[in-house]
């Protein structure tokens, strides 16, 4: 019920401030900047006045998987980048305008409050994030070559797994500070930090979260799910259950007011 | 901290009829000093949001809103976005949603300060209005607002309880022992006769008035109206003082 | 001569199909971010500074706005 009025809530906001808009936009727009610009390359250089004669232009034929990867890798970057710039008010500012004050001073659940946020926040990216796949994959058979529906799905649902964890983690980071660009600053520094430890410990950390994407590639070449995705899955399922359970365990026990 | 936001070192709150471990917020109102509503919803909006926060169901919710903005005076600009709403309206507004689950206590951090003379007299009036139902608590720096409005009172110096009480019980207690009187004629002349009564301990005159300083009141007045009469003093005042907030304030402070 | 020209005719069979949809979403976000522009009542930074940023730095433009230029609260 109280949960229900502040996922409305939080809803009706996103559509007046017209993120509802915006962000599904710009997550189709990077999912389709890279497929087009690489189809497009050899017009490109043609219409830039063309390479000097002789010289043999080497383009390599993308399969479908590689179109995959050229939208999965703009979300991996400018992607994170915009949910972390998106999300970085939802509580910080609430805590920061003092809104949040005249909120929790009313029998509100700290759990409802932070989940709430949460699932709506959720809500907008995975839909953002599923509709610039859907784009890319539009593209990808118009252009690249056949990818099934059904792998769109496998690609949608892995993918949004991570993407799940970005929100978390930027809750996370939403409970501890109340400046809003402290934290969308902590978010992206935090996913970039992952990847980082993950290339660095490579062999120890087959699972981390960031290697997602890889084994998503894998899962379209082979046509099977690699037994290390559901590895790396199941470990981003734990840490997002974590992130959240410790944003509502900070958020009570913190002093509000401060 | 009674609103639940800082937790408490020591003590808890309890009401009188209050089941163990329920959520004390339910029983409490609060406005805090500068309040800040999500500027994008309109009045009638927000107060329907905390109404079922508060677990008000929506019809309900609807409802107590409706009301409440009628007695706020707030019933025309219920549709408007509160970003456009004055200084008076907003705080008004945030006496509404503060009272939407009719609390027991209604907790106000400095309701009237950073208004203007207008939304001051409304919100005081609001509070006048508001008291003849449920429990106030107020904090404020201007005295004549807590005098005005207050039944009882704590006075609150570097942190601690100085002095609290009802309004009349502090009245006496720090009641100064003055009278003032003016005559026709020379004040100088009467000076002299009031400072031979006793229970008289000192005695000024200023312009217009004979000011008298007092052991024991009920004394003084006896001895002084009793000479008045007896002399036919040409007495056309006779006061006895009462203590403004001020000087309980200052005299509780010092003391 | 001729090889050039085929060139260009299926040039243009690609536009409709794959350059207006992008077209399109770039004119969604220009105009979603112009009318948001009106209607807010106050952003971060004069609002003609706004509309310069959205006018005239393509796509990333109206991006932009919506993130730093916006005040929501």
């Amino acid at each position: 019920m109280q949960w229900w009025t502040l996922f409305q809530k939080e809803l009706i906001e996103n559509v007046r401030n017209i993120k509802w808009i915006w962000v599904p936009l710009v997550m189709i727009l990077l999912a389709i900047v890279d497929p087009l610009t690489n189809y497009f390359l050899p017009q490109i250089i043609d219409a830039a006045g063309g390479m000097p004669d002789g010289t043999e232009i080497q383009l390599p034929e993308y399969q479908p998987s590689d179109v995959v990867m050229m939208s999965l890798g703009q979300f991996n970057s400018l992607g994170v980048l915009v949910i972390a710039l998106m999300s970085m008010g939802t509580i910080a500012g609430e805590r920061k305008s003092g809104v949040a004050e005249l909120i929790l001073v009313k029998p509100v659940s700290y759990t409802n409050y932070i989940t709430a946020k949460w699932a709506s926040l959720s809500l907008l990216t995975l839909t953002s994030i599923t509709l610039g796949m859907i784009a890319s994959w539009y593209y990808i058979n118009l252009l690249f070559g056949d990818l099934s529906f059904g792998a769109l799905l496998q690609v949608v649902f892995f993918y949004g797994l991570w993407i799940l964890l970005v929100v978390s983690i930027s809750i996370f980071y939403n409970t501890l500070f109340k400046i809003p660009g402290l934290v969308a600053f902590l978010t992206f520094a935090t996913v970039i930090l992952m990847g980082v430890i993950t290339s660095i410990f490579a062999h120890v950390l087959e699972w981390s979260p960031n290697n997602i994407s890889n084994y998503i590639q894998q899962m379209l070449v082979t046509g099977s799910v690699p037994s290390d995705l559901i590895g790396a899955s199941l470990v981003t399922l734990i840490m997002i259950v974590l992130l959240v359970g410790g944003s509502v365990f900070i958020f009570k026990t913190k002093d509000m007011a401060e | 901290m009674l609103s639940g936001l800082l937790k408490p070192t020591s003590g808890t709150i309890s009401f009188t009829d209050m089941k163990e471990n329920r959520d004390i917020r339910k029983s409490i109102g609060y406005l805090p000093q500068h309040p800040v509503f999500y500027k994008w919803m309109t009045g009638q909006e927000f107060l329907v949001h905390v109404g079922r926060l508060a677990h008000l169901s929506k019809s309900e919710a609807t409802k107590r809103a409706k009301k409440l903005l009628e007695r706020i005076g707030l019933t025309d600009a219920a549709n408007q976005r509160i970003g456009k709403y004055s200084g008076g309206m907003k705080q008004r507004l945030g006496i509404a949603q503060a009272m939407i689950h009719q609390p027991k206590l209604l907790i106000l951090d400095e309701p009237v300060s950073s208004l203007d003379p207008i939304g001051r007299r409304e919100v005081l009036t609001l509070m006048e209005e508001l008291k003849e139902d449920i429990t106030l608590l107020f904090s404020t720096h201007i005295l004549g607002d807590a005098d005005e409005v207050s039944d009882e009172l704590l006075l609150l110096h570097e942190g601690r309880i100085i002095e609290s009480g009802s309004m009349e019980a502090l009245r006496e207690k720090y009641q100064i022992a003055k009278i003032e009187l003016s005559f026709d004629g020379n004040l100088r002349d009467y000076q002299k006769k009031v400072e031979a009564l006793s229970a008289v301990t000192a005695c000024y005159t200023d312009q217009s008035r004979l000011h008298v300083t007092v052991e024991d009141m009920a004394e003084a007045r006896r001895h002084i109206l009793a000479a008045a009469s007896a002399e036919e003093w040409p007495l056309t005042s006779f006061s006895i003082n009462r203590a403004s907030l001020e000087d309980m304030f200052m005299k509780a402070v010092n003391s | 001569m001729e090889e050039i020209n085929s060139i260009n005719e299926i040039d243009w069979t690609d536009m409709l199909t794959v350059i207006v949809p992008m077209l399109v979403i770039q004119a969604i976000l220009l105009i979603a971010a112009i009318i948001d522009l009106i209607r807010i009542e106050r952003t971060n930074g004069p609002k003609w500074a706004w509309a310069l940023v959205i006018v005239f730095i393509n796509i990333i433009g109206p991006i932009i706005y919506f993130i730093f230029g916006r005040r929501n609260d």
